[in-house]
């Protein structure tokens, strides 16, 4: 049920990349291939892909802010899920420090707890 | 009201150099509704308060009216107020307790910064103020904005492909 939710929700998003109709719903997966080398470097794939560099790390100016929502809105989901590590790319020590500023950041409502879904 | 007259009047106390105290952070949501100057008062009153626990006001921000990420008290928006400012234990608990008896006052959350600063040579910063969000006619009945990265529950190969993922750094 949930799961149908999220994929009608992701049909409006997505627009036609490669959501056609019923059956044809693996329509996109041509254009993947397509891509080739870049495919490589989304990091989408299983057992190659490049490896994720945490944001917090990468820039040393850059420091987890509660008071910064724009940038901490990466790291939730259009629900207002934190996003597990293993999407974001953040080390555990900056997951750590993000997670504790998302739920600082949901305390004074700037961000939210949870955001319904459409319909 | 007399009183937080006398209150608005205390001046910031002298530290002898060498004093330590926390520093401490508190954000306050004020009513959108509420006039500018009588937010004014209400940050004038907490800084006497500082002020006269000892404490000292580092910087005020105003954020000015934004919205909120959920309602709050039936409010979309809200008067975001930063205050940052140097105490003992004492301080947060009488800031605390004065945000509590005001009733413009929404929401608050308190934050230590930082342990044993100079109280003499922290720096007092100009106070900031913004402009908040453009203010725009709320339209009844409008759905809420996608907010931040798409759902990950959903297997990365099920998705769209022009579904943006969350940012992958270099």
């Amino acid at each position: 049920m949930s799961d149908l939710k999220k994929e009608m929700a992701f049909g409006d998003r997505a627009g036609g990349g490669g959501r056609g109709g019923p059956g044809g719903d693996r329509g996109g997966r041509g254009g993947r291939e397509d891509r080739g080398g870049s495919d490589m470097d989304r990091g989408g794939g299983r057992g190659f892909g490049r490896k994720k560099v945490c944001r917090y790390c990468a820039d040393h100016n850059l420091k987890v802010d509660y008071k910064n929502a724009a940038d901490l809105k990466y790291f939730v989901t259009e629900r207002g899920k934190i996003v597990p590590r293993r999407i974001s790319g953040n080390c555990a020590k900056h997951q750590r420090q993000v997670a504790t500023a998302i739920k600082r950041g949901r305390q004074v409502a700037l961000l939210p707890f949870t955001v319904m879904a459409h319909q | 009201m007399q009183q937080t007259e006398t209150q608005t009047a205390a001046a910031a106390p002298q530290h002898a150099p060498g004093t330590k105290l926390r520093e401490y952070e508190t954000i306050f949501l004020v009513k959108p509704d509420l006039a500018e100057d009588l937010v004014d008062k209400i940050v004038e009153r907490m800084r006497g308060i500082v002020h006269r626990d000892g404490g000292k006001v580092i910087k005020v921000e105003n954020w000015g009216k934004k919205k909120t990420a959920y309602e709050v008290k039936k409010n979309l928006r809200a008067i975001f107020v930063r205050f940052l400012y140097l105490g003992g234990t004492h301080a947060v608990a009488e800031f605390e307790r004065n945000l509590r008896m005001t009733d413009d006052v929404m929401k608050y959350q308190s934050l230590k910064i930082a342990d044993e600063v100079d109280a003499a040579a922290r720096a007092v910063e100009a106070d900031v103020k913004l402009p908040g969000d453009p203010e725009m006619p709320e339209r009844a009945g409008r759905e809420p904005e996608a907010f931040g990265a798409p759902e990950f529950g959903a297997r990365r190969d099920e998705l769209g492909d022009d579904v943006e993922l969350p940012p992958e750094a270099e």
